[in-house]
């Protein structure tokens, strides 16, 4: 046996995996509805950080995008989970969902993502229907290389809420989740939170598309959700609350 | 130039933890002193490929033996197989590894008895079952003049001499965790293949690896870092030295990086060095 080498090479680094909130801060989420998601947002912190912990060859860093009359990043930069910290918003004015969609497809470009980052993980919460034209800011945000590929989880807040709008953003029916009280909304948050952790698995999946651009029917029968849409399927969505079994509450 | 191969395969740092096995597999064969064949594959792991282990040994076991038997029956003449290679390699020679791999998983699917899903009218479904096995493959067959360069999947080749370091086949960098795959439907067109001539004046490394390696680190740039710092550490330390210390190393990157097994084959060519040809 010869002499133990000082191992060679260039900076390691586990893979990034990015998780967006993407909160609705329009005025019809003024009082319980907000207080619900920054208490239940808050307190997902913990479990994260603990799922982080349990995998370290993911780097998971934390960014909140709000929007209401207008859009802006309430922490611009990415954050690691171990020093993010919730800011309690407000609520108040209308839902310009697609000035988010255009803050959020700035930054799933290529740079500043890097193209060994994990899928990210994008979670929309909203509770109405969009007033400015978001098709477009949409459209341009589900082109890129990341959008595609992003974990893209909606919450439905209320009765109210657009979920036709929500579906055209997850790309699947099963991934809009019901939430129409308190007691809901905060299953619901903890479930989406848990999507980091799903996806931080470093088991291949198979491209479903060949050169030419051609499904692989087969395989897509084998891969995609139940609900027959695009989105990629690395969650368990069988775990995901059932809403009839929570009547905690008054519902919104 | 005397040649020196060794390979390795970790079990990732995130495999450990999940008490997962380890899904890679390698092969070289040294067909003569200066004729070799390399493979490398990387078993896709998830739920969905519950035998994509056997399938990355078949995959590797299917590349020698279809670049093989081409090298046999062009034995007397390179030139044209040269030629062949240019022409047909991502046609016929996919077209090949793909069939036989699907041959003998098929084979070995039904001789391990393991239930064969049905399609509604009753009949076999053996996409399911290659689905099962799904793996990527790299493979590499190096000749005194020329290499030819076979990838379908992903995973790295790298080549690196005392002045380039530098991909051997140019593919498309697929995002996520997706790969594309042995097992998937005309697996054939998603395969890459290059043929090279060789400078044999010059001392070079043949570095075959899979993802998980390049996914350890920060940056392409980090990567190829490591690849010259690999070769430089061959040229200093000597070749038996290095492959006695790759397992460690490729422990290390796993457990620092991403967390996915890393199988590494490395060829080295020492033009210092003589061999009888």
């Amino acid at each position: 046996m010869s002499e133990k080498l000082k191992r060679p090479g260039g900076e390691l680094a586990s893979r990034p995996l990015h998780f967006f909130w993407i909160v609705d801060c329009s005025g019809s989420m003024y009082g319980e509805k907000i207080g619900t998601v920054n208490h239940a947002i808050q307190s997902t912190i913990p479990d994260m950080v603990e799922a982080a912990n349990n995998n370290p060859n993911a780097q998971l860093l934390i960014r909140t995008l709000k929007f209401s009359t207008g859009a802006s990043w309430v922490t611009a930069n990415p954050v690691p989970v171990e020093d993010f910290a919730w800011d309690d918003l407000d609520a108040g004015g209308v839902t310009d969902l697609g000035k988010a969609f255009d803050l959020l497809a700035a930054q799933l470009t290529i740079p500043p993502m890097s193209d060994r980052a994990l899928p990210p993980v994008l979670v929309l919460l909203s509770d109405g229907q969009p007033t400015d034209d978001y098709k477009k800011s949409l459209d341009k945000l589900l082109h890129l290389p990341w959008g595609k590929k992003a974990v893209r989880i909606a919450i439905s807040i209320g009765q109210d809420a657009e979920d036709s709008v929500l579906t055209e953003f997850t790309g699947n029916r099963e991934l809009v989740l019901q939430a129409n009280n308190a007691a809901m909304l905060t299953k619901m948050i903890k479930w989406a939170s848990t999507a980091a952790s799903m996806v931080s698995s470093p088991a291949s999946r198979i491209k479903l598309e060949d050169k030419a651009g051609k499904t692989d029917s087969a395989s897509a029968d084998d891969l995609l959700s139940k609900g027959g849409g695009t989105a990629p399927l690395v969650l368990d969505m069988n775990n995901i609350p059932n809403p009839d079994d929570i009547n905690e509450g008054d519902v919104w | 130039m005397s040649r020196m191969i060794c390979g390795v395969s970790v079990r990732g740092a995130s495999h450990i933890r999940a008490e997962k096995p380890c899904e890679d597999c390698y092969k070289y064969q040294e067909i003569s002193d200066t004729v070799a064949l390399m493979a490398v594959a990387d078993g896709h792991g998830s739920d969905a490929c519950p035998f994509s282990r056997t399938g990355a040994k078949v995959a590797v076991n299917t590349f020698c033996s279809v670049v093989g038997g081409l090298l046999a029956n062009f034995s007397d003449n390179t030139e044209l197989l040269i030629t062949y290679l240019n022409r047909e390699g991502e046609v016929k020679v996919a077209k090949a590894i793909e069939e036989e791999w699907k041959r003998r998983v098929w084979k070995a699917h039904l001789e391990h008895k393991r239930e064969v899903p049905l399609n509604p009218d009753g009949s076999q479904k053996k996409t399911a079952v290659y689905r099962m096995y799904g793996t990527t493959l790299l493979g590499l067959m190096v000749l005194p003049d020329f290499l030819f360069a076979f990838q379908l999947g992903d995973g790295d080749m790298m080549s690196v001499d005392a002045e380039h370091v530098e991909p051997i086949v140019e593919t498309d960098k697929i995002l996520g965790t997706e790969t594309h795959s042995l097992s998937s439907e005309n697996a054939w067109k998603n395969a890459v293949t290059a043929v090279h001539r060789r400078d044999r004046d010059c001392s070079q490394l043949y570095m075959l690896s899979t993802d998980g390696f390049s996914n350890s680190h920060a940056s392409e740039e980090s990567f190829w870092q490591t690849c010259r710092e690999y070769f430089d550490m061959v040229q200093e330390n000597g070749f038996e030295s290095v492959a006695e210390n790759l397992k460690g190393w490729l422990a290390e990157t796993s457990e620092l990086g991403c967390g996915d097994d890393i199988t590494v084959v490395m060829n080295y060519y020492d033009s210092q060095a003589d061999v009888h040809e």
